[in-house]
């Protein structure tokens, strides 16, 4: 006769709990950021409490602020508050940053990026969910400094200013919002743990939004910082292009085939920006070059009856194929 | 059956739409420079591939793709054909794999890829899949 041995409910569920707990492992604190030494803190950010469930505007103009753009939370409520979801969406912190002429850089997912951040001075706006990820209440704060001897993150977050919240709590919460974490700074500004092309694609946000003298101030930012980049050049063309600078456009170009004579849409683009400004034959050479770097991509130019080549024009030369 | 029959017409002619669309929408609106955008396009996929291929490099790999049976020039050839948006999603799902499975993980993406791509009769590496055209 089988015995059936009957186990209470509740004792799977302890067991649950204990397997669960032992999963969950204290989050270490980066290696590379020193777990002593005194309190960092990033000093004029100013503190706006949240009406309910506006911890979007509010942190948005925390932010702002600290770049010393004067604006308050209710005047950003109509531009990234949504009523009917009660919340904003991170689009549109996004957006309307760059609106300002910030460049918005998303870190990497590790709160190394977000300290070292911190220690160079850059607030950094985070996203977390407070609850759980089936039921989740999503919650933007302000980081603004951290205490590595207590282990804690210190945020400007919904009603408590200088808020310390321990390196757990906060990861927990950050892990469940997918780690998302910005800088907002001036286009002349690095962050601290940029690297090109992520920088760079954020440079082009802001082309690509019309905010054109803050993409060339990111840009002037990218090539200075990193010269081995051609897309840092080639988008400082582009923005004088599209400013109908024509002069300048044909200098970065010129600047950009010279460093990176290799580099097709240089050649193609310089060609663009010689036939603005009234230069037909070294247009010409310059769209040779990018016909014979690339001809699938740059079918060659019509011929032109060669006149008398304009004395304010440059020589083109084209470079010797790499291949 | 008969009510997704009815809505063949209304979806096909919303899609003739939506394609026309998207054409007129690519169109270059300024004169023929190339974007900023394209660059790095280009840049960040030719980047992605010199990740994946420094990988081949590791010992581990390679031992692994020889258990396979798959040499390691396959495996090249493969990467140097991928489009942009493939790379970006093989490395979101590097990316995403837990620290130390990293290896082990692009193995057997790759193996899903080259499943998937012999499949569609893209490529021919497995004897064990047959081409469904």
């Amino acid at each position: 006769m089988a015995v059936s041995v009957r186990v209470p409910p509740v004792t799977w569920l302890l067991l649950a709990v204990v397997l669960i707990s032992g999963c969950a492992s204290q989050p270490p604190w980066p290696a590379d950021v020193p777990s002593s030494g005194r309190p960092v803190l990033v000093s004029d950010v100013p503190f706006y409490p949240q009406e309910q469930y506006q911890c979007g505007p509010a942190s948005l103009a925390m932010m702002l602020n600290s770049q010393g753009i004067g604006t308050q939370p209710q005047a950003l409520v109509d531009r990234v508050y949504l009523p009917d979801r009660q919340g904003t969406l991170q689009i549109e912190m996004v957006a309307t940053a760059r609106q300002a002429g910030l460049l918005v850089y998303r870190l990497a997912p590790a709160l190394s990026a977000v300290l070292k951040e911190l220690q160079a001075g850059h607030p950094v706006l985070v996203f977390q969910n407070l609850r759980f990820n089936w039921w989740p209440q999503w919650h933007y704060a302000v980081m603004i400094g951290f205490d590595a001897r207590q282990q804690e993150l210190i945020l400007h977050s919904g009603t408590r200013a200088h808020y310390r919240q321990p390196v757990a709590a906060f990861m927990t919460t950050w892990d469940r919002a997918e780690r998302w974490a910005v800088t907002m700074l001036p286009p002349d500004e690095l962050p601290a743990t940029a690297t090109p092309l992520p920088f760079l694609s954020s440079a082009h946000d802001l082309e690509a939004t019309g905010q054109l003298e803050a993409a060339a101030r990111a840009y002037r930012t990218a090539y200075e910082r990193w010269p081995d980049q051609p897309a840092a050049r080639l988008g400082a063309g582009n923005v004088a292009y599209a400013q109908q600078h024509w002069q300048e456009a044909t200098e970065h170009y010129r600047t950009l085939t010279q460093d990176f004579p290799q580099l097709a849409a240089g050649w193609n683009n310089l060609g663009e920006a010689l036939t603005q400004l009234d230069c037909p034959v070294a247009a010409t050479a310059a769209r040779q070059c990018a016909t014979h770097l690339q001809p699938q991509r740059f079918p060659p130019p019509p011929a032109i009856n060669t006149g008398t080549p304009n004395p304010h024009c440059p020589v083109i030369r084209c470079p010797e194929p790499s291949r | 059956m008969v009510g997704s029959r009815l809505m063949i017409r209304p979806v096909a002619a919303m899609m003739v739409m939506v394609m026309t669309l998207c054409t007129l929408w690519t169109a270059p609106a300024a004169a023929a420079i190339v974007g900023t955008d394209e660059l790095l396009t280009e840049q960040s996929s030719e980047l992605k591939k010199q990740e994946l291929l420094t990988m081949l490099e590791q010992d581990d790999v390679k031992q692994t793709l020889l258990d396979m049976g798959v040499t390691e020039q396959q495996v090249r050839d493969r990467i140097d054909s991928l489009t942009p948006t493939e790379l970006a999603s093989f490395q979101a799902q590097l990316a995403e794999a837990p620290a130390g499975e990293g290896v082990v993980g692009i193995i057997v993406l790759f193996l899903l890829v080259f499943i998937v791509t012999d499949m569609l009769c893209a490529t021919d590496i497995f004897p064990f899949v047959n081409c469904i055209r």
